[in-house]
């Protein structure tokens, strides 16, 4: 009966396609948008994956994401390394500045200062040049992906970086902000030339704990002595994350995208599969009539719309993954993230499509008085 | 000889139990004042190994008597009895099984499923009765050879004239060897020449020598063509079996060349 079931399905050429079609759709806008959701939301995350050497970020208290940023003060660097447990402390420091264009215009760049003596805070990976030259005074390395926006540069180019004078010495490789602005790494003494502070100058201190120490209770530590924040990098990412999906509207935009490809999803198979069952009703009759019993049309029914469900999941499971790939590439300007829990919340999201869909059409196969076959 | 049923209808079934015995049958469609009394009060008795008609102008009640009798109609009140199963005291699942069992249908428009090859459609019935699909296949094509059409068993059924998709459904319908046979208008949508082939077959299927069972075969029909088929013709009007059967069915049944007895 089950090859019964399928052979209805698949003679009906054309309410076959609309299904599949609709569910593709469906699948690749839930997908889809959901990739690009999570690809922002990591994006958003993408300082703190560049930096996996210390423990701790410790951050003002009040500080709600990566790129919300109170100076701390220098005395504070000195209270955090007493901290019982504290193997080292260094300051970290990011601010904006703009970088003149050769053609009179200008980008917005993130310029990023890390410890002149220790180099805590470099770039994860050094494309172009040595990392000891970025302690010269000017010196700078540009993120790769930034050349795109502010042209082709080289080892040895000179920029106007705030209006100073910038001397390229390294290209390198690190995870863009949500912003997608242009990445500078330099010292901390060169930064603070580039973007004049007040008196409290360090973003962020990253901090070590001693080998078999109690992180929680180094934490606690500093939090006693300083009133600051010690976030690992997982605490402080869930609450970047938390403050994308909270405090922007980033979650509710994309939510309604999600929602509305279900509803798209929902009503084409709703709509298409009923009509299918319509006309299939006599069909359906003839088989009640001839014994099947109401818990094997059901069956049937099911069947079809599992396999409809499940060809569209393919092909939209598919075309998201395709389209993923476009954001994978190294310096995309696409932010994509695609993981297998997303495959299974469109995987479960077609399943809810399918299943509600084909309600309308199995209450009217249930119902149905198998004596219409002498009508 | 066609015999037309005048008089008491019960209890003409012969010495044997009757196939189908109908007691104080009614059938309301609807409602208080939009109620439709499509039955009232049927009480008759239809023999196994017999080909027996239904007939009556439209809206008298042929197709919800057969429908009941069928098994596919709740009764409003009376009772059914069938091959020595009460449909009344069957809850709908035992209903439907033993229907898949017992009881194969011909319809007027064929019925085939159009996206099915002949051989698949002929195996449903076995199918349902959860056959295994190699063995439902042989059957059917076994099945469709005796209706004449072994050498067509992967066809489309769109590529058969009426006739031809008439004698798949024959072959659909006894597929599975059922003891009642209910045939709704079986050659109304065919031609004259073809309506007598498929009344040949459907006689055979009545004819214990030549199915080596007992069968009972009930035609519903406006067909005057093919009353000369019946062994039996009851007549409806009005919900009701008449008493005496009308003067031109008689002529019809008596006057028409009979059918070859054997097929």
């Amino acid at each position: 009966m089950n090859r019964i079931a399928l052979k209805m399905l698949f003679g009906d050429k054309g309410k076959y396609l609309s299904l599949v079609v609709g569910l593709s759709f469906a699948v690749l806008l839930i997908a889809q948008q959901g990739a690009i959701f999570l690809g922002l939301v990591k994006r958003s995350t993408g300082p703190l994956q560049n930096t996996a050497q210390p423990d701790f970020w410790v951050v003002d208290p009040h500080t709600e994401y990566v790129g919300d940023i109170r100076p701390l003060a220098e005395r504070d660097l000195a209270r955090v390394r007493s901290v019982a447990g504290v193997a080292w402390a260094e300051p970290f420091f990011t601010s904006r500045g703009n970088v003149d264009l050769p053609n009179g215009s200008y980008k917005t760049a993130q310029i990023i200062g890390i410890s002149r003596s220790t180099m805590i805070g470099q770039p994860p990976e050094i494309l172009e040049g040595r990392l000891d030259d970025l302690r010269a005074p000017d010196a700078i390395m540009v993120e790769a992906s930034a050349l795109k926006r502010i042209g082709p540069l080289k080892i040895g180019d000179v920029l106007r970086l705030n209006d100073k004078r910038a001397r390229v010495v390294g290209i390198v490789r690190a995870k863009l902000g949500f912003d997608s602005n242009a990445i500078f790494y330099t010292t901390i003494d060169n930064a603070i030339r580039f973007t004049p502070v007040g008196r409290e100058a360090i973003s962020f201190f990253f901090v070590k704990a001693k080998e078999g120490a109690d992180r929680a209770a180094v934490a606690e530590g500093i939090k006693a002595r300083t009133g600051l924040d010690a976030l690992t990098q997982q605490q402080f990412t869930a609450r970047t994350v938390r403050f994308i999906l909270t405090q922007t509207g980033i979650g509710i935009n994309f939510g309604i995208t999600v929602a509305l490809g279900f509803v798209v999803g929902l009503a084409v198979v709703g709509a298409v599969f009923y009509q299918f069952t319509l006309e299939n009703l006599r069909h359906f009759a003839v088989l009640k009539a001839m014994g099947t019993r109401n818990r094997r049309l059901v069956g049937m029914v099911l069947l079809q719309a599992l396999v409809v469900g499940c060809i569209g999941y393919g092909i939209g499971v598919g075309l998201a993954g395709a389209f993923s790939l476009t954001g994978r590439r190294p310096g995309a300007e696409l932010s994509v993230l695609f993981p297998w829990q997303l495959m299974v919340v469109a995987l479960f999201s077609m399943l809810a499509c399918t299943g509600l869909g084909s309600l309308l059409s199995i209450r009217r196969v249930m119902r149905l008085e198998p004596a219409v076959v002498f009508k | 000889m066609t015999q037309v049923v005048t008089g008491d209808f019960v209890g003409r079934a012969g010495a044997g139990s009757p196939a189908v015995r109908v007691r104080g049958l009614t059938r309301v469609y609807g409602e208080g004042k939009a109620a439709v009394h499509a039955l009232r009060g049927v009480d008759v008795d239809i023999p196994a190994n017999s080909l027996s008609m239904l007939v009556g102008p439209s809206g008298c009640g042929k197709t919800t008597l057969v429908s009941i009798i069928s098994g596919v109609l709740d009764a409003t009140e009376g009772t059914c009895e069938v091959l020595g199963h009460e449909w009344t005291a069957l809850s709908p699942n035992e209903r439907t099984h033993i229907r898949g069992r017992l009881v194969g249908f011909i319809f007027q428009q064929f019925n085939l499923i159009p996206t099915l090859t002949v051989l698949e459609n002929t195996s449903i019935p076995l199918l349902i009765q959860g056959v295994r699909p190699k063995e439902a296949l042989a059957r059917a094509a076994a099945s469709l050879s005796k209706v004449g059409l072994g050498d067509r068993l992967n066809a489309m059924p769109s590529q058969f004239s009426g006739g031809m998709q008439q004698r798949v459904a024959i072959a659909r319908a006894l597929v599975a060897e059922p003891r009642l046979l209910i045939c709704d208008e079986p050659t109304a949508s065919l031609d004259s020449a073809t309506g007598q082939a498929v009344m040949d077959l459907i006689r055979s299927a009545a004819r214990p020598e030549t199915n080596g069972q007992d069968r009972c075969v009930i035609v519903v029909t406006h067909d005057t063509r093919i009353f000369h088929y019946a062994d039996t013709i009851y007549e409806m009007e009005d919900g009701r079996l008449k008493s005496h059967v009308s003067e031109h069915i008689m002529h019809e049944a008596r006057h028409h060349p009979q059918p070859p007895e054997s097929a």
